[in-house]
């Protein structure tokens, strides 16, 4: 089910929104971060990408439950050399998505250091999906699935294995992530009338909030427990021996 | 009456059957054996004796009329038949007047029953007269029935004359009626068709109706009926309109047209009434959404904006109230950002940062580049155009279209507002730098975003204009910065007391300046960069730094060199010209100084080679005799061109004496046979020194091969010194005796191949 919904058409845009949620995707130099918002954004593999200059931006809006929810992406350089420029775009941003490449010790080690910055300079209520990008390249594989799940235990992410070549898993995180800052929003942690928490509410949102007194996050509360256990699914599916 | 006569004939006939078959017998027979028992006669018997029986008068009457009643059968019977109703009236009256009563009536019957039937003929006469008298008045009744009858068919006549033309009009009023439910409905399709309905009307200029899909709809069909207006008036002016009656073409057709115009009028009113009303509509929407954080759009406003683009002129007010609304709440947004942060101070307020410049002016400029980010995905929304295929990062190309260009202006405007408070934080931060790396940080920081801005909202906007300009103020502030740097290096001394012929202090610390500015070029290279474009970028940098550097160098060398003349300048110069060079060397950028700078470094080494040389020659010995070989070889060759030569060098000041002599080698004193024996042997004692191998002095410079280049270059010209002067000896001209002898005692033994072995350079020169 919960899979399925994520390959569900969520690519309309022009649409009213709920929410707006503003993310931003880090990790080191050559991890797929743009070709991963790509592959998010336009469904398709970005052919011989370079390296990103400074920052780039895309949005789009996703279907979770009933809500719809805009998402606001800041694709930043991974380039030591844009370290001082990318960093002023993580003020304010809801969430992270936090790349490395299972092909690569080298971007695995790295990802306190992203971590702390991201945490640091964004919304004290950041949350943070690790993603293993090339997951395809599984002959290549340096970082193991249980290490770098570990590792996000330890350090309070989401974590899952993506591929940006082939599309697998990719909506995937971006969707948990959304997930979870709405129930930040439910249970009351996170308040998207404020500036800076990165998330504001859409029309949709703003006209249910005058017709009713209270926000309900009724269906998006009864299907998380079933959906997060499959989200894991994909992962441990391939693991489990 | 055959069957009355039988009885009595059956009687006779019984009584006369044995007489045989007598016809009168048989006939008397036939009357005696008829039967008169059957109903009719004896009811004709029973009204005999009725006649007779109470009274006489009676009896007769009814006799004789039975008489008559009888008559018809025949005399015969007459008989038989008188006897037996006497017979019967007898037995049922009273004895003696039965008998009697018979009689009489036996004789009387034919004239009672005639006057009987004459007493009822007068009964009948007087009936009738009474039934004729009835039946007259009866006429009279029916005449008088008639006249009415026929006065009322006369009036009914009449009236239905009248009716006639009545029941014409009646006919024409219903085929008129009829026609004219035709032409109703005909209307009513019209007026549906080409009016508005109430309801319409009301959607369109009541306040009170919201805009939606009523009021759209509502806009849609007074378009549509403007359009089909339109359309019907063209055809009706081009064709000839088809027509009720001839004589009515030409009126009908004004009539046409005039309704046209009329609802065309009325159309184009309400039209301009629904933009009205989407006019103000917008601007209410806009001035409201415009304070809020949210910039979602609704397919309501949607729609009302791509309508009011038929009215351009509404929409660009509406526009202008969009604009200052969204300018007014992102500059406020912008000051929260900047002095107020996030929700519980988290994230911190950008100003927060001002200590780390690079920080802050990064953060405002980020902060700057998500609005217009924001911005610029409302506008692009509320125009309806989405460029979802655009490339990630891909330039825009504005002024495609005109939402494109309405979108730069409108963006352009939105972010207007932030330029002044942008401008006036940047501007201090940037003079406030007392670092130039920091300066040039902060400027490539500053250009970094101005091309981004350049790419988001063009070249026109006025942040791209502001951005263009405190650029552009940063790097003058920067390049201010690096000639002061540069200005204070060329007064900087050397030590005069400093024996070392290493880089300077101060160079080295320029150098370390410019080292970190050429990681920070780099570093703002895209990788596309033409070559021309890659040094130009860093050609003023590297002007205001390493020229001064130069100038210093060899102008403090010279001074320091007057002050101290054992001080090493050549050797000093080259090692500092190294030194830029090496800093010089990791980029690719830095080509053309380098080029300049190895200018200068070629032109050193040969001095210095020139130097060296005379160095070796007065270190082993050969100097004198090889300067008047020179001078010679000069005179020689002067005499042969006819010209004074000049010569160069210790060799032209040594040989003036010698030069009008102009005798044999060896009568010149450095030339005598002893002077050059003892030269040579200083020669051969100072070739199997380590001198030959290596220069002390050379030792000093930094960069090994330049000193082997030296080196090498200069044991080059000793050994072709020597070859001449081995040349000058054997000529006879100069008057040596045994001069072979004089060559072959010491080494290399007049052998100049030997020579070219000793310092290791067999491979070059002959």
């Amino acid at each position: 089910m919960a899979v399925s919904d994520y390959d569900a058409d969520a690519t309309e845009l022009l649409e009213t929104y709920d929410f707006l949620m503003k993310y931003i995707i880090i990790g080191e130099a050559g991890t797929g971060k743009t070709c991963l918002l790509h592959q998010f954004t336009h469904n398709s593999f970005k052919e011989h990408s370079q390296h990103t200059i400074g920052v780039e931006f895309s949005s789009r809006t996703v279907k979770l439950g009933e809500k719809r929810i805009k998402l606001q992406l800041w694709d930043t350089a991974g380039q030591e050399r844009f370290r001082s420029v990318t960093r002023s775009y993580y003020r304010g941003a809801a969430g992270a998505i936090l790349v490395y490449d299972i092909t690569s010790r080298a971007s695995f080690s790295n990802l306190s250091r992203w971590l702390e910055d991201a945490r640091a300079l964004a919304s004290p209520h950041l949350v943070t999906v690790l993603v293993g990008n090339k997951s395809d390249r599984e002959e290549d594989r340096e970082v193991e699935w249980a290490e770098a799940s570990r590792w996000a235990a330890e350090h309070d992410c989401h974590f899952l294995e993506a591929s940006s070549l082939t599309g697998e898993n990719v909506e995937a995180p971006f969707l948990l992530c959304a997930r979870s800052i709405l129930l930040a929003i439910e249970s009351g942690t996170l308040d998207p009338e404020k500036a800076g928490s990165g998330v504001s509410y859409g029309d949709r949102a703003l006209r249910r909030v005058n017709s009713s007194s209270r926000l309900s996050f009724g269906s998006l509360s009864g299907g998380r427990r079933k959906s997060s256990v499959k989200l894991r699914l994909p992962g441990t599916g391939l693991r489990c021996c | 009456m055959t069957s009355a006569v039988s009885p009595s004939a059956a009687s006779s006939s019984s009584r006369l059957q044995a007489q045989g078959q007598n016809p009168i017998s048989l006939r008397l027979y036939k009357v005696l054996g008829a039967n008169f028992d059957d109903d009719a006669t004896r009811e004709a018997l029973d009204t005999l004796a009725e006649l007779y029986a109470p009274r006489p008068a009676e009896g007769r009457a009814k006799d004789g009329k039975q008489e008559t009643e009888a008559d018809v059968d025949g005399e015969d019977d007459r008989d038989v038949n008188g006897a037996r109703p006497t017979g019967l009236v007898a037995s049922a009256g009273a004895g003696g007047v039965a008998g009697d009563m018979a009689a009489r009536a036996r004789k009387n019957l034919r004239r009672d029953v005639e006057s009987k039937l004459a007493e009822s003929s007068k009964q009948f006469l007087k009936a009738f007269g009474e039934v004729d008298k009835q039946l007259d008045t009866l006429q009279e009744h029916i005449g008088l029935m008639r006249v009415r009858c026929d006065e009322a068919q006369s009036q009914l006549h009449e009236t239905n004359e009248a009716c006639k033309s009545l029941l014409d009009r009646a006919g024409s009023l219903r085929e008129e009626r009829q026609g004219i439910a035709v032409r109703q409905s005909i209307i009513s399709a019209f007026l549906s068709r080409f009016t508005l309905s109430s309801s319409e009307k009301e959607a369109i200029s009541s306040r009170d109706v919201p805009l939606g899909p009523t009021f759209f709809a509502a806009m849609d069909k007074a378009a549509r009926i403007q359009a089909d207006c339109r359309v019907l008036l063209t055809a009706s002016l081009t064709l000839p309109a088809p027509s009720l009656g001839g004589g009515e073409d030409e009126d009908g057709e004004d009539r046409a047209t005039k309704a046209g115009r009329d609802i065309l009028a009325a159309t184009a009113a309400q039209l301009e009434q629904t933009y009205d009303k989407i006019f103000r509509w917008c601007c209410f929407e806009f001035r409201q959404m415009g304070k809020d954080a949210s910039l979602d759009v609704s397919p309501t406003m949607r729609e009302a904006v791509k309508r009011l683009r038929e009215r351009p002129e509404l929409l660009m007010e509406a526009l202008t109230y969009l604009s200052q609304t969204r300018q007014a709440t992102l500059l406020s947004s912008f000051m929260d950002a900047l002095t107020r942060g996030g929700p519980g101070g988290l994230p911190r307020p950008i100003e927060l940062h001002a200590h780390d410049p690079l920080r802050y002016v990064g953060d405002m400029l980020a902060w700057v580049h998500q609005a217009i980010a924001a911005e610029h995905e409302f506008l692009e929304s509320l125009f309806g155009i989405r460029n979802a295929r655009r490339m990630v990062g891909a330039e825009r190309t504005f002024g495609a279209s005109e939402e494109e260009s309405w979108i730069a202006e409108l963006l352009d405007g939105a972010v207007r507002g932030l330029c002044g408070p942008l401008r006036v934080r940047v501007q201090q931060t940037v003079r406030s730098q007392e670092s130039s790396i920091t300066s040039y940080k902060i400027a490539n920081l500053v250009q970094f975003y101005m091309v981004t801005m350049q790419r988001t909202i063009g070249r026109e906007a006025l942040l791209s204009k502001t951005l263009e300009e405190l650029t552009e103020l940063a790097y003058s502030v920067f390049y201010g910065a690096i000639e002061a740097q540069g200005r204070s290096l060329l007064h900087v001394q050397l030590d005069p007391d400093d024996t070392g012929v290493s880089p300077p202090l101060a160079i080295m610390d320029h150098a370390q300046v410019l080292r970190e500015m050429m990681v920070v070029y780099e570093s703002s290279l895209l990788g596309n960069e033409q070559e021309e474009e890659l040094q130009a970028g860093f050609r003023d940098i590297l002007d205001k730094m390493v020229d001064p550097a130069l100038e210093m160098t060899l102008t403090q060398a010279e001074e320091k060199k007057k002050q101290r003349p054992v001080w090493d300048k050549a050797v000093f110069v080259l090692n500092t010209l190294a030194y830029l060079q090496s800093v010089l060397e990791p980029y690719a950028f830095t080509t053309e100084k380098r080029g300049v700078i190895q200018g200068l470094v070629d032109a050193k080494v040969l001095q210095l080679i020139e130097e060296h040389y005379q160095d070796l020659l007065e270190d082993a010995g050969v100097a004198e005799v090889a300067a008047a070989c020179e001078a010679r070889a000069q005179n020689v060759s002067g005499l042969v061109n006819g010209s004074i030569s000049e010569g160069c060098g210790r060799g032209r000041e040594d040989g003036t004496e010698t030069r009008s002599i102009q005798g044999p080698l060896s009568h010149v004193p450095a030339g005598e046979p002893a002077a050059l024996q003892a030269a040579l042997r200083r020669f051969s004692e100072w070739l199997s020194g380590a001198e030959v191998v290596q220069s002390r002095r050379l030792g000093l410079l930094t960069v090994q091969s330049v000193a082997t280049r030296v080196h090498q270059a200069a044991l080059e010209r000793v050994a072709e010194t020597y070859e001449r002067i081995c040349e000058e000896v054997k000529k006879p001209e100069n008057k040596y005796e045994a001069a072979a002898t004089l060559l072959g005692s010491e080494r290399p033994f007049g052998q100049v191949r030997l020579l070219w072995q000793i310092f290791g350079l067999e491979g070059r020169g002959r």
